[in-house]
């Protein structure tokens, strides 16, 4: 458990520094992906339990798993995509004027 | 009581779609959703219903309404009436109205949630549909601006994330009062989030460029209630849990000196609200007992402010001080910069007098080095020559009566600060402010480095604070 744990901290990490580190839009972009995959397997890590049941509304009582932040991190990751679809589509519009869509050009021609 | 919460929390996004099919009714609509959200501010206000609704089951997803939510509820609801009915006759699309709509929608929604996931689902909401606004000429520019607020905000809310399930995993509830027994990590995480998605200290460094690069009814948007997205939640959190309440205050004074630092020597009109934006954030923190009544006048002047600046001949100081502005807009822009200042008779003196008199001991030469350099940077509005022509938009007037009106009767609301003393103060920092620009100020001609608004700073300064945070939570 606390080393899947800390691979999901590696991954939010990589993706953190991957925003910061990489020189192209797109690349940060996907950067910022693979730190929200990290953010998402952490919720999933947080609901693993073993020896409960599945949380499906049956007769008898059981003791049954903890469905809510895997239901949270689905919301999260329907915004988290639409973010991402949203921002491409900025990208597509700069990469016209812009084709090798290099941070620091696009800064520098963008900033008064 | 219920059901009106929750029909006029559901409105604005009915009504945003809702535009997209009648567009020749854009207009009339946002205005309808912008005073309905007024007249629910204000009887929040006058008589707060105290009301909390809980999500069924155990998962802390709470909406609370009370008058610190009226205060910025009613905020909200006015400037939106004032943007939309300065863009009445600018030819915005259906599109612009539905976004702006869905925005007020999901302005309104944070203030009144009371856990971390709701404030999470309608932060995200707010980050896209201003994103969209931003980008709404669609030039590169504007969408190069867009994007760059879009990556300094989802980054700061996966962060959050984070914290939110950490709490999660400590209460099993994702209730605001959970963070009383999280770890020490979920609330350096959740500030993070929070503290960047309301432009506060150094992880607030992104606001200057969005707010001044953005459309003027954008920037109004954005300066006046947008920002006080992020600084909402702690507030609640600091008057829920009185562990947090010192760092609240203390990111409170050093978001204030830092906005107003900048400020002072900046040579942009639109600049230099959007530091000062920083500052008076800073305000609302330091005495999160009365943040209410600051974000309403902080949010009234502010967005006058930027609808002012887009209707002078120039953005540069060193221009408009020889291009004289024509009068009417001159005594507009006069009254709101000397709310802002804290002159007596403008509701700005009260939200002063009252956030002072609620400070802790060790903030007050801080805050009151803040004010001195709200003087001064106002000053510079305030010493422009006027007489000059020049007619401004179209719905330039209407807003400027709902905003400065707004100003003027809010004044009547904290009545007892019209005491001797009181009314010396002000009137005594305002004097020396303006004496400090005349002598210094106005000569001076310091370019401060714009380095740290680089995107990578921008998303660095967020481990940055991260690592701050952990120290201060610890300590």
């Amino acid at each position: 458990m606390a080393i899947l744990e800390a691979c999901v901290f590696a991954t939010v990490l990589f993706g953190f520094f991957g925003i910061i580190l990489k020189k192209n839009l797109m690349m940060k972009i996907l950067a910022m992906d693979v730190m929200s995959t990290g953010v998402i397997a952490y919720y999933v890590l947080v609901a693993a339990r073993g020896g409960v049941h599945t949380p499906i509304a049956s007769e008898e009582s059981l003791v049954y798993a903890d469905p809510v932040p895997q239901a949270v991190i689905l919301t999260a990751i329907v915004i988290g995509f639409s973010i991402q679809a949203v921002m491409l589509v900025g990208v597509m519009k700069l990469a016209r004027d812009n084709p090798t869509l290099e941070i620091h050009e696009i800064e520098r021609s963008n900033t008064p | 009581m219920n059901i009106v919460t929750i029909i006029w929390i559901a409105l604005p996004f009915l009504v945003g779609f809702g535009i997209y099919l009648l567009p020749k009714l854009a207009r009339a609509l946002a205005l309808s959703v912008a005073l309905i959200s007024t007249s629910y501010g204000f009887w929040q206000i006058v008589a707060p219903a105290d009301l909390t609704l809980e999500l069924i089951d155990r998962f802390g997803v709470t909406l609370m309404v009370d008058s610190l939510s009226g205060f910025f509820i009613f905020t909200n609801g006015l400037v939106t009436a004032a943007v939309v009915l300065y863009c009445w006759r600018n030819g915005k699309s259906a599109f612009f109205y539905t976004q702006a709509i869905i925005l007020h929608g999901s302005v309104n929604s944070v203030f009144i949630c009371a856990d971390f996931i709701s404030v999470y689902v309608a932060l995200e909401v707010i980050g896209v549909a201003a994103f969209l606004l931003i980008a709404y000429p669609r030039s590169d520019r504007s969408i190069w601006v867009g994007l760059r607020y879009l990556f300094v905000s989802n980054t700061a809310m996966l962060f959050y994330l984070i914290g939110a399930v950490l709490v999660y995993q400590a209460n099993h509830s994702f209730g605001f009062e959970g963070i009383r027994t999280a770890p020490v990590e979920a609330v350096a995480l959740l500030f993070v989030g929070l503290l960047t998605k309301g432009g506060i200290f150094v992880s607030g460094l992104w606001l200057p460029l969005t707010h001044s690069e953005s459309d003027t009814p954008v920037s109004a948007l954005l300066s006046g209630v947008v920002v006080k997205t992020g600084i909402f939640p702690l507030v609640r959190c600091a008057l829920m849990v009185p562990e947090i309440d010192p760092v609240v205050r203390l990111f409170g004074v050093g978001t204030a000196l830092l906005g107003v630092g900048y400020a002072v020597f900046e040579k942009d009109t639109k600049r230099m609200l959007a530091f000062h934006t920083v500052s008076q954030l800073g305000f609302v923190l330091a005495a999160p007992e009365v943040g209410g009544f600051y974000a309403l006048t902080h949010g009234l002047v502010k967005s006058a402010l930027f609808l002012n600046a887009g209707n002078l001949p120039s953005r540069n100081f060193k221009t408009l001080q020889k291009t004289p502005i024509a009068t009417p807009i001159w005594i507009a822009l006069v009254i709101a910069s000397f709310s802002i200042s804290g002159f007596p008779l403008l509701s700005g003196f009260g939200a002063k007098v009252l956030t002072m008199k609620n400070l802790m001991p060790w903030q007050v030469i801080a805050m009151n080095i803040a004010a001195l350099g709200t003087a001064i940077s106002f000053a510079k509005f305030i010493f422009l020559p006027r007489g000059g022509e020049g007619q401004p938009k179209p719905g330039f007037w209407p807003a400027m009566v709902i905003l400065l009106g707004g100003l003027f009767l809010a004044n009547g609301a904290y009545y007892e600060a019209y005491t001797l003393e009181n009314t010396i103060k002000p009137l005594a920092t305002i004097a020396l402010g303006w004496l400090a620009y005349l002598v210094i100020f106005r000569q001076l001609s310091i370019k401060l480095p714009r380095a740290v608004e680089r995107i990578e700073h921008l998303i660095g300064v967020m481990g940055l604070v991260l690592v701050l945070l952990f120290g201060m939570v610890l300590a």
